[in-house]
């Protein structure tokens, strides 16, 4: 919710407001005043994920960048990517076990061959 | 329930969710399709307490039953097609389960719980049951395919629910009891002849985890190896290892092919429809 504050989110509303929504149609843009309270921008996502920012000491434009950046977002959470590469086949020969490439007669010890 | 906390407007939600998913409802069909039964129940119910005529007490309501099975009857027809295309030896039963596994309460619920359907659906109960989030989804499905027609359908069926088989093994999705036994019926259909098992290596016999590695030869060459820790475990793994080699599962084969649309399958849909 756009607070009563200073000017800059005031201005945001009533410029780029509009532009924001008419450029994301995927988006519900809700505007409501909250007295007593700091202007906020708050993103609820997908899958229930909501984050919230501090927008009372940021331009116009800052505000409108930062409401793009959110929007493109996924409600996943932040955290550190611990690699940048994932798949779904590791290995396309079959996955290396200590018994690969050894002979198959290694441990097979019948009941009637005498080992010669 | 999020339509009961403050900023909701339901209009603008659903026009954002048809956008969301780039594709063109009809906003009426997709109102519909969000409408359960029992919401129905409940709002006349409540509007009887409070006291109302009996006019303003029937509202003008359809709910989504019609669509739902619509939607769930197309859905699956066309993951069969899918199926009978990509993997040709895979017998009824196991398109059937894997079918089945797609079209599940779980998943489907909980596809429908990260597209925001959850939010969407007019439902008595809150949090919504698995049952009815299945219903909605396959109803917003039916919605789809009255509006845009069978191709974008199928596109978006595809989309949302062939990666949800990514990683996953077929034999995790299809409960198998005797693999030997379909193995044996699947090589006599080839005239291949049946498989004979042996061990080719095995560790620690003695020890509290054995580990034997069973091959089974068909006219003396290998068709699978498959490990265990009893012989018999061994040799059940080993079937399944060569079944998944016959239908074409592995874990090695090609992902799929998300490329081209169907053409053939809408002029299918277009004859079996009318």
């Amino acid at each position: 919710p756009a607070g009563a504050g200073g000017p800059p989110p005031r201005q945001f509303v009533e410029e780029a407001a509009l532009d924001f929504a008419r450029r994301h149609p995927d988006v519900v843009l809700y505007v409501s005043p909250r007295s007593g309270r700091a202007p906020l921008l708050v993103a609820e996502y997908l899958n229930g994920t909501v984050r919230e920012e501090l927008i009372a000491s940021k331009t116009s434009e800052e505000i409108a960048q930062l409401a793009t950046k959110l929007a493109g977002q996924s409600g996943l959470d932040i955290i550190r990517i611990r690699k940048p590469f994932h798949t779904d086949n590791p290995s396309v020969q079959g996955q290396w076990h200590p018994l690969t490439n050894k002979p198959s007669a290694l441990t097979v010890r019948g009941p009637r061959l005498q080992p010669q | 329930r999020r339509s009961e906390k403050p900023n909701w407007d339901y209009h603008a939600e659903i026009q954002a969710f048809s956008h969301r998913l780039h594709e063109n409802f009809s906003l009426d069909l997709l109102k519909t399709a969000f409408i359960n039964s029992c919401y129905i129940e409940s709002e006349e119910a409540r509007r009887r307490e409070l006291g109302l005529d009996k006019e303003t007490v029937a509202l003008n309501l359809q709910d989504n039953s019609k669509l739902a099975e619509e939607g769930m009857s197309f859905s699956r027809s066309y993951l069969t097609q899918c199926f009978e295309g990509a993997y040709p030896d895979l017998p009824a039963e196991g398109l059937g389960a894997l079918v089945d596994f797609l079209t599940s309460q779980e998943l489907v619920s909980y596809v429908a719980q990260n597209l925001s359907v959850q939010d969407l659906t007019l439902c008595k109960e809150f949090p919504v049951p698995p049952n009815v989030l299945q219903r909605t989804f396959f109803a917003v499905i039916g919605a789809l395919l009255d509006s845009s027609g069978p191709e974008k359908t199928g596109i978006f069926v595809r989309d949302f629910f062939i990666p949800q088989l990514i990683g996953k093994d077929l034999f995790e999705i299809w409960k198998v009891v005797n693999p030997m036994g379909l193995l044996v019926e699947e090589l006599t259909k080839r005239n291949i002849s049946p498989p004979e098992p042996r061990i080719t290596r095995q560790l620690g016999v003695s020890t509290v985890l054995p580990l034997y590695f069973v091959g089974l030869y068909c006219d003396k060459k290998i068709i699978a190896e498959g490990p265990g820790e009893t012989l018999l475990a061994a040799e059940e793994e080993a079937a399944r290892v060569a079944l998944r080699k016959l239908y074409g599962y592995t874990e090695n084969r090609r992902p799929w092919d998300y490329s081209k649309p169907k053409q053939g399958l809408a002029a299918e849909k277009a004859i079996s429809r009318n």
